[in-house]
């Protein structure tokens, strides 16, 4: 065969080798991603580690956060995320429904946008806000109830996004035998649309719980202390968090039982965002499959 | 009564883009009428005397820059070779991988940079002091690095197999059905989530404040990226508790804020209407 003369064969010829070397570097790469991961997983395993005791997780921090445990940062990181989440809830459930089940078509869009705008606003300036309108304006100072406020607006997208692609997802046949038997709107969403929906609005509560758990930048100077509460006592008081003692600690150590301290903090703050989010993945899939 | 209930919560959460958009406004007016322009060109910022926004506009888009050049090129090889190459099995596993790292908290990274990155990016190119605009650029780029890739991931999965038969019909090798016939009908979907991945760079605030540096002024020359300086975030991050909520300085900084959140919303935007529609980068 006179192939190999055909004019097309200088071109031919380098086919296979740039193929192979388009691959290998693309595997390349993905090997470097992951080694990323792969390390800071493990960096933040064997530094915290080693200082993760039961004493570490239940007892008070003594010394500025130099001595003792962080049950108080933890219990504080736990409390604003739960707030957030639970203040947010009702209004994303709420909003997704009128969205989908009332609101105009040529509406649809447009608020939808307003929402993924919202989400994307920076953490920094949701701290600005608040800091400003509740802490001031409402009075409320430096504390439990501003940071939940500010938080719980921050996730609120999350929760809208995710409970509103659960209700898409629903078969529109379940939707037709509701109207069917003579549901009206609100029935249709007591009876089928909510019971139906319940997989998404966990998975964003989950997700939402995920994000104001590892959120520092929003509630570093409108709901935290560095030391000095244990559990609030009153909606006005402020907490300690882990975010917080992260911040502060690392600006400050230089002594290495802080260090210590520092790094068993971070992994359990790891954990904590980590657990909420695999929660959250683990509910969406399931949803999917079953789907 | 349902409807009233539910159109009121819907009333209450869309509001809320325009109220903070009116906050920024009116929290920044009184910079704007002292400075005008003088506000967005000015490089010098000392509480009291000036405010100049350059260094930290400046700032934050060099080290967005950085860390794109950084999570792009990882995150489409890594994109491609996970919905192309792998096995079904092997896809999941990493696809939960990147979803799961993608909400590590910014704290951590944080973290990471200063106790680590900081110190080897010093040592490695012999620097006084490890905190500087690449520092921070490096530490962003593996922080997006999840959010660009499991995006893009998506959006090269979701072509159609016909394009991929197809291509392989006409006797084109791997690497030419993902070249030609994939990735070419994923692009709308790879660029909203380099947008999303870029607003999520631009905003990110402990991370970078821990290891910018911190210092108000431009790199001399301004391509120094050893340079430490400061991003409008982190400059947010810093001085915002000092200025009390109100004065020039709250107002200046205000007005910091609203210039970032015109950058973000503006690249929000697009990547959501390039990319897919619908989606929401998700943790």
């Amino acid at each position: 065969m006179e192939r190999t003369s055909s004019p097309n064969m200088s071109a031919a010829s380098y086919r296979r080798p740039f193929g192979i070397f388009f691959l290998a570097l693309m595997s390349f790469v993905t090997l470097v991603s992951v080694t990323f991961f792969v390390c800071i997983v493990l960096i933040m395993i064997v530094k915290g580690y080693a200082v993760i005791d039961w004493d570490f997780l239940f007892q008070e921090s003594r010394g500025f956060g130099t001595e003792g445990g962080i049950r108080s940062q933890i219990i504080g990181t736990l409390l604003l995320a739960l707030g957030a989440g639970l203040l947010s809830l009702p209004v994303a459930l709420g909003t997704a429904l009128y969205h989908s089940e009332y609101l105009g078509v040529r509406f649809k869009t447009i608020t939808m946008q307003l929402i993924y705008a919202l989400n994307g606003v920076p953490t920094i300036l949701f701290g600005l806000f608040g800091y400003l309108v509740f802490g001031i304006y409402f009075g409320l100072g430096i504390s439990w109830m501003s940071g939940v406020l500010i938080l719980s607006i921050m996730i609120l997208p999350t929760l809208v996004v995710s409970i509103r692609q659960a209700i898409d997802g629903i078969p529109g046949q379940y939707r037709e035998a509701g109207l069917a038997l003579g549901m009206t709107t609100p029935q249709l969403i007591h009876g089928v649309i909510i019971p139906q929906c319940i997989p998404g609005v966990v998975t964003g509560l989950f997700l939402g719980l995920a994000r104001a758990a590892g959120e520092t930048a929003a509630i570093m100077f409108t709901a935290t202390t560095f030391f000095g509460v244990d559990i609030p006592q009153d909606f006005n008081d402020p907490v300690a968090t882990l975010q917080t003692h992260i911040l502060i600690l690392t600006q400050e150590a230089i002594d290495p039982a802080v260090t210590d301290v520092v790094w068993g903090s971070a992994l359990v703050l790891m954990i904590i965002v980590l657990c909420f989010s695999a929660t959250a993945l683990t509910i969406r899939a399931r949803m999917r499959l079953g789907s | 009564m349902t409807f009233w209930l539910l159109a009121g919560l819907f009333i209450v959460s869309s509001s809320f883009t325009g109220i903070i958009l009116v906050f920024l406004l009116s929290g920044s007016l009184p910079i704007f009428t002292v400075y005008g322009w003088e506000f967005f060109i000015g490089t010098e910022w000392f509480v009291g005397e000036a405010y100049g926004a350059l260094p930290m506009v400046y700032g934050t888009i060099i080290v967005t820059a950085i860390a794109l050049s950084i999570a792009v090129p990882l995150a489409l090889g890594t994109a491609v070779i996970t919905s192309e190459v792998l096995t079904q099995n092997a896809r999941y596993i990493l696809k939960s991988m990147m979803e799961l790292m993608a909400g590590v908290p910014g704290i951590v990274y944080g973290l990471l940079g200063m106790v680590l990155v900081a110190g080897w990016v010093q040592d490695l190119f012999g620097l006084i002091d490890g905190n500087c605009l690449l520092t921070a650029g490096l530490l962003l780029g593996i922080m997006i690095l999840p959010t660009v890739m499991t995006l893009s991931e998506d959006a090269i999965h979701a072509v159609p197999n016909t394009y991929r038969e197809q291509a392989r019909a006409l006797g084109l090798h791997k690497h030419e059905i993902i070249l030609y016939g994939v990735l070419p009908e994923a692009v709308p979907g790879i660029v909203g989530a380099v947008l999303l991945g870029m607003s999520r760079a631009m905003g990110e605030t402990v991370a970078v404040m821990l290891v910018i540096g911190s210092v108000d002024k431009l790199p001399t020359p301004l391509y120094n990226l050893f340079a430490p300086a400061q991003s409008i975030a982190s400059k947010l991050g810093r001085e915002a508790a000092e200025a009390i909520g109100v004065g020039l300085h709250w107002n200046a900084l205000i007005g910091l804020g609203l210039i970032l959140f015109t950058m973000v919303t503006t690249l929000t935007w697009f990547g959501e209407r390039i990319g897919w529609k619908g989606r929401l980068h998700r943790i």
